[in-house]
């Protein structure tokens, strides 16, 4: 049986949207997202309520692992389109990122127009704010500490190559334990 | 004593009021109903369906008596309701070579398969007013009915290979610019997107631009017709093709004159234009653009107006720039001072500066 | 309400699309996101670009404030609040710090803003360079190189002919120290409120179809040189309302014979200035 999407379309994509906003605005911040729709496994509900706030028919989304219920649920609820190459995703849906592919894969957009790039929903074990590395960069204040579990090895390393080609990049959504952080292409991580 | 001024909100349902009165008028005429408006100005109708993007006689009717009569107000009523309407589905292309013709007319052959056919125009009116109602002369049946096929003359010369061919199959599927942003360089289906949106004198005067040398387009009226069309859906879940209705249009297809280039052989070439209802003026003007607009294609010196598709897409829409022209009568108080206090330094440099120069007239100082 | 409309006019696939482009917005400070701008109800230049925005954010417990020049009551202001009343029936006001979302034209509110709250600017013109470069295609390469010579060559001519820079409102500025950003048509006056400001400020334009962001604690640069520093205007006045030294003043014509008065912009700030001498 179909499960259920969102009970109140309009004001839960509403105020999923206004989390994912102000998460974007002020990264490496978890932020509580207030309704969690079912969702079929593997695909988290944290991640599904952000699916269902952003993509439709006029959107592409890559699903690290092809999985006939869920093209279903979410061509059923969203309208969406499936994308075969992660190249040509608007949004990528990472439900194992240890063997997620190289975020240079995605598309990162083009000098004229570096929006033209992926979003990457990733899901993740969890977040931890009392430890771990601090990032910096336009949205946060001084320094965020923040560690997120369950990446693979080399994902910061990864990431920190792509950010030779701002303002190309990719932008990040993890998910865990109802809430999501949001990394934009401008988040540093710094070192030591 | 300044009292800040207050009251916006009142200021604003007492306009409405006026302009409701202003917009019915004397109470003792009985106000006009929309299928007065529907059938008597339907060229005004078809005008506010075409540039307001939505064929609905209905609606355009209600737009142009709620206008009160201004066209771009009435297109802008149309636009913003159909804004909001959802999409259910796009229709196959329609096929104006089965168009149930009304009007045809060509200038480039004498007589055409199927004949030249005037139609409902204004052509041959001689423009005396007419000031004593006209008896309405019922119109008299015709020798014989007009042909249900009539080829359309572009193919006639394209059996020849004359003129370019365009395979319809080749084209990308097009970009929805109601819904999508333009960006340069936009494609020919973009353009003719514009265009048809297009504000319908803004066209007129670029159109006649290019017949004054503002742009090469040698241009012929191949084929301008008119008649209904049929409108064919083909839904996901039926998985076949389904007549939903008829519409009038009005095609324009100009042929144009060129010599080859860009690996191109020498060949006539050709300009396209659409409208919705009987829009004729529109659907020729936005023919004589679109080929001009094609002058990179073509490898054709670009030097016109016309020719510059950033200037010409970016400035077509009535909606825009009517809005844009118009917002100069919002307060501008804030950057207003601005200037104002920047002004003022200015000038107070520049008398200060004038004086330090004996025999300057500007320094007053003599005066 | 009116009930034949969405929440908010604007159907969610309108939404959806311009919580997309504004995600992006944000996530590249600076730079102008193309979008499917919809015709909305108001005409172009009229600030149909923030209320576009406005609209996808919108929720049922949104506290709404417009101003326009500073102003809560100004014609054009009453407007737009009187149309979110009526299609999402939410809650408006006319203070700045019971606001959560402020739509704004020409004039960032002299009150600090808070983290909490969201500011939205109208845009007419969001390509800071189309003055000097009309052809869109040509802006995008210049931002695609960050060649902003054109814009620099302009400001020192200022200087060359009048002495220093002659630009009072719109005075570009240059985001996270990569984006070329029009501030939108606000006096310079305000451009030091950009600057690492605890809101997140949106801007939208409509009739271009362009959005773009400057995230909160974002470097905001207003362009200048070594030896001619970005100044700020000053008056010899105060307000001859509430006594403010430090505010943007409007000059208002007094009576037939010219006679000027200085009065706050803020309208807000100046009433809430007021209230307090008073107290």
């Amino acid at each position: 049986m179909m499960l259920a999407a969102f009970a109140d379309p309009v004001f839960d994509s509403q105020r999923t949207f206004r989390e994912l906003l102000q998460a974007m605005a002020r990264p490496a911040v978890p932020r509580r997202l207030p309704v969690l729709p079912p969702s079929p496994a593997p695909v988290m509900p944290e991640a599904m309520a952000i699916v269902l706030t952003l993509c439709d028919a006029t959107t592409t989304l890559w699903l690290q692992q092809p999985n006939a219920e869920v093209a279903e649920h979410l061509r059923f609820h969203a309208g969406l389109r499936l994308a075969d190459q992660v190249q040509q995703a608007d949004f990528a849906l990472i439900d194992d990122p240890t063997s997620m592919p190289a975020l240079e894969g995605f598309a990162r957009g083009d000098l004229r127009y570096p929006d033209r790039s992926a979003s990457l929903i990733v899901q993740v074990e969890g977040f931890r704010t009392d430890r771990g590395p601090r990032f910096a960069g336009p949205g946060i204040r001084h320094t965020e500490m923040l560690a997120i579990e369950g990446l693979q090895d080399g994902f910061w390393r990864q990431r920190a190559a792509l950010s030779a080609q701002l303002p190309l990049g990719v932008d990040l959504y993890f998910v865990a334990a109802q809430h999501v952080v949001a990394m934009p292409r401008t988040t540093r991580l710094l070192e030591g | 004593m300044y009292v800040a001024v207050k009251g916006g909100e009142q200021a604003i349902a007492r306009s409405l009021e006026l302009l409701a009165e202003a917009r019915r008028g004397d109470r003792a005429v009985p106000e006009l109903e929309l299928a007065q408006i529907r059938e008597q100005l339907r060229l005004g109708v078809a005008r506010v369906m075409q540039e307001g993007s939505l064929y609905d006689e209905e609606l355009a009717a209600l737009a142009i008596r709620q206008a009160a009569g201004d066209m771009l107000e009435a297109i802008f009523l149309l636009r913003a309701y159909r804004t909001t309407l959802p999409r259910f589905g796009y229709t196959r292309p329609l096929n104006t070579a089965a168009m149930r013709v009304r009007r045809r007319v060509s200038g480039t052959f004498k007589d055409i398969p199927g004949g030249q056919v005037l139609g409902p125009t204004y052509d041959y009116t001689q423009r005396l007013l007419e000031f004593d109602t006209v008896p309405i002369t019922e119109v008299q049946p015709a020798d014989a009915a007009l042909p249900a096929h009539m080829p359309r003359v572009l193919d006639l010369l394209d059996a020849e290979a004359l003129i370019e061919r365009i395979d319809p199959g080749s084209d990308p599927e097009p970009m929805d610019l109601t819904r999508e942003p333009l960006t340069f360089p936009a494609d020919r289906a973009t353009r003719l997107q514009n265009l048809a949106r297009g504000d319908e004198g803004f066209l007129l005067g670029m159109a006649y631009s290019t017949q004054r040398g503002y742009a090469e387009n040698h241009p012929f009226a191949g084929e301008i017709r008119m008649g209904e069309v049929d409108v064919v859906i083909c839904p996901d879940e039926l998985g076949f093709p389904i007549e939903i209705g008829s519409i009038t249009l009005t095609e324009c297809q100009m042929i144009n004159q060129f010599h080859g280039g860009n690996g191109t052989p020498p060949q006539f070439t050709r300009g396209y234009g659409l409208s919705m209802g009987e829009g004729e003026r529109k659907a020729m003007s936005m023919a004589l653009v679109d080929r001009a607009l094609r002058c990179d294609e073509l490898a054709e010196a670009s030097h016109a107006p016309a020719q510059n598709q950033e200037f010409v897409l970016s400035h077509s829409d009535s909606v825009e720039a009517s809005g844009f022209v118009q917002h100069l009568k919002l307060p501008h108080y804030v950057d207003f001072q601005a200037e104002l206090s920047l002004l003022r330094t200015l000038a107070a440099q520049y008398a200060a500066d004038a004086d330090e120069q004996p025999g300057s007239i500007a320094g007053g100082a003599q005066a | 309400m009116t009930p034949r409309y969405n929440f908010a006019f604007l159907d969610e696939d309108t939404k959806r699309m311009l919580r997309r482009a504004l995600l992006k917005a944000v996530a590249i400070p600076g730079y102008q996101v193309p979008f499917g701008s919809r015709e909305m109800p108001l005409p172009y230049g009229w600030g149909t670009g923030g209320i576009q925005v406005t609209a996808a954010l919108l929720g049922p417990d949104d506290v709404l404030k417009v101003i326009d020049q500073g102003a809560d009551d100004t014609t054009n202001a009453v407007n737009i609040r009187r149309f979110f009343s009526r299609v999402a029936g939410i809650a408006t006001t006319e203070h700045t710090t019971d606001a959560t979302l402020i739509q704004t034209r020409h004039r960032i509110p002299e009150t600090s803003l808070r983290e909490d709250q969201i500011l939205i600017f109208q845009v007419p013109e969001p390509e800071p360079l189309r003055t000097l470069e009309p052809r869109e295609a040509e802006t995008r390469t210049l931002h695609a190189l960050a060649d902003y010579g054109l814009m620099h060559v302009k400001l020192y001519e200022d200087i060359a002919q009048y002495g220093h820079i002659a630009t009072s409102y719109d005075y570009p500025v240059l985001v996270d120290g990569r984006f070329l950003t029009s501030p939108s048509p606000i006096p310079k006056f305000d451009n030091p409120k950009l600057d690492r400001s605890p809101a997140l400020m949106l801007f939208g334009a409509g009739r271009e179809k362009r959005l773009y962001a400057i995230p909160p604690y974002t470097s905001v640069e207003s362009l200048a040189f070594d030896d001619h520093p970005f100044e700020l205007q000053r008056w010899d006045h105060q307000c001859a309302l509430c006594g403010s030294g430090d505010s943007y003043l409007d000059e208002v014509v007094v009576d037939d014979h010219g006679a000027r008065m200085f009065v706050c912009s803020d309208t807000d700030y100046c009433s809430g200035r007021r209230v307090e001498a008073q107290a």
